[in-house]
């Protein structure tokens, strides 16, 4: 007999009407190495095919599979069923409009993202080959780039959950510091015009529960303070 | 599609941002002073007229202005922004928030009128 693992999921659909509903399921442990997004796809594959979620890569790189895990934001994909404790309880990510189990309304979010025109600007002429970047100023873009937009770090903001119509979140905050340190960039200043706000910026209180949220282990409350100590610094 | 129309930035925060941050650094110099001061006269090593004699000097009476005005500037800052963070009705936020002004220098000036007015 197999080991079995339990999980309980979270099920909505909003054609059939009524509240949301924790279901529980059992899925048999496939092998050593198994991830949370194997136990869904067996669910979906052999057991009830009605459950929705997003996947994509399987391996954390499109981001598609955020979701709140025992309580915790996290892709599925590269989550192990080991560490877990049972039943594993899965949710949508926090704070979102549910479009259908776990599936997830992402336009505002991306929205946000779309706000700090995340692609490089530039003022000079365009030389005849690319713009070329020193080793040492291309490795002050490591820890952003590696950013997905999985959105676990914004869902799992507080202050994202409260005023998250007008504070951009740690994502998108996180993207801003990208472009406002990659030495290509020409338009710093109007990117801090940009977020010099008290709610589009400044509502992060440091809470850091993004950093304990992110998947690829990056610090969005770190960009964030650089950003503020950029715009003291501009003011000072 | 966009979800929310955009105003853009009101290039407002940083302000709130350091001077909370510059009063709390006061703070931390300051406010074990007078603790140090209840204890010692709690343990008996100074009494009412040598309390009064310290509370009376010039120096001492500056620094109580400047930890007073650092205690009133970091409250009124962290309460405007909690204020911010959870009333999102503009028709409360701005009332709260000026009452909140009102009354903190209403207790800034009462205070400082009794470190100077003292004799």
């Amino acid at each position: 007999m197999r080991e079995m693992i339990r999980l309980s999921i979270f099920r909505y659909d909003p054609e059939k009407g009524g509240k949301p509903v924790m279901q529980a399921y059992e899925v048999p442990l496939l092998n050593n190495g198994m991830k949370l997004l194997d136990a869904l796809n067996y669910i979906k594959w052999n057991l009830d095919g009605t459950l929705t979620y997003r996947r994509s890569c399987g391996e954390g790189i499109c981001g598609s599979d955020g979701l709140n895990i025992n309580g915790v934001n996290g892709l599925a994909c590269i989550t192990p069923i080991a560490g877990l404790k049972q039943p594993i309880h899965v949710r949508p990510l926090p704070s979102m409009h549910v479009i259908r189990d776990l599936v997830v309304d992402m336009d505002h979010f991306f929205d946000q993202y779309r706000q700090i025109q995340p692609w490089l600007q530039t003022i000079t002429p365009v030389p005849e080959h690319e713009r070329l970047q020193s080793t040492e100023d291309r490795a002050r873009l490591d820890g952003s780039y590696e950013c997905i937009l999985c959105g676990c770090c914004t869902t799992s903001c507080p202050s994202w959950w409260w005023n998250g119509d007008r504070f951009l979140g740690p994502a998108a905050l996180l993207h801003a510091n990208r472009w406002i340190v990659d030495s290509r960039d020409e338009a710093t200043g109007a990117r801090l015009d940009q977020v010099e706000d008290a709610f589009r910026l400044y509502r992060c209180h440091q809470i850091m529960n993004c950093m304990e949220a992110c998947p690829k282990e990056l610090n969005p409350t770190a960009a964030i303070n650089h950003i503020k100590r950029k715009l003291l610094a501009r003011k000072s | 599609m966009r979800t929310v129309k955009e105003p853009g930035s009101a290039h407002s925060g940083l302000s709130d941002w350091y001077w909370q941050r510059l009063s709390a650094v006061v703070l931390l110099l300051l406010l074990p002073l007078p603790f140090f001061l209840l204890v010692s006269v709690y343990g008996g090593s100074l009494n009412q007229q040598a309390l009064l004699d310290i509370i009376d000097h010039i120096y001492s009476r500056v620094l109580h202005t400047i930890l007073i005005l650092a205690l009133i500037i970091h409250a009124y800052v962290g309460l405007k922004v909690i204020l911010e963070d959870y009333i999102h009705r503009i028709f409360w936020r701005i009332p709260l928030i000026g009452a909140m002004l009102v009354m903190m220098t209403g207790f800034g000036i009462w205070w400082l009128a009794i470190i100077w007015a003292w004799t």
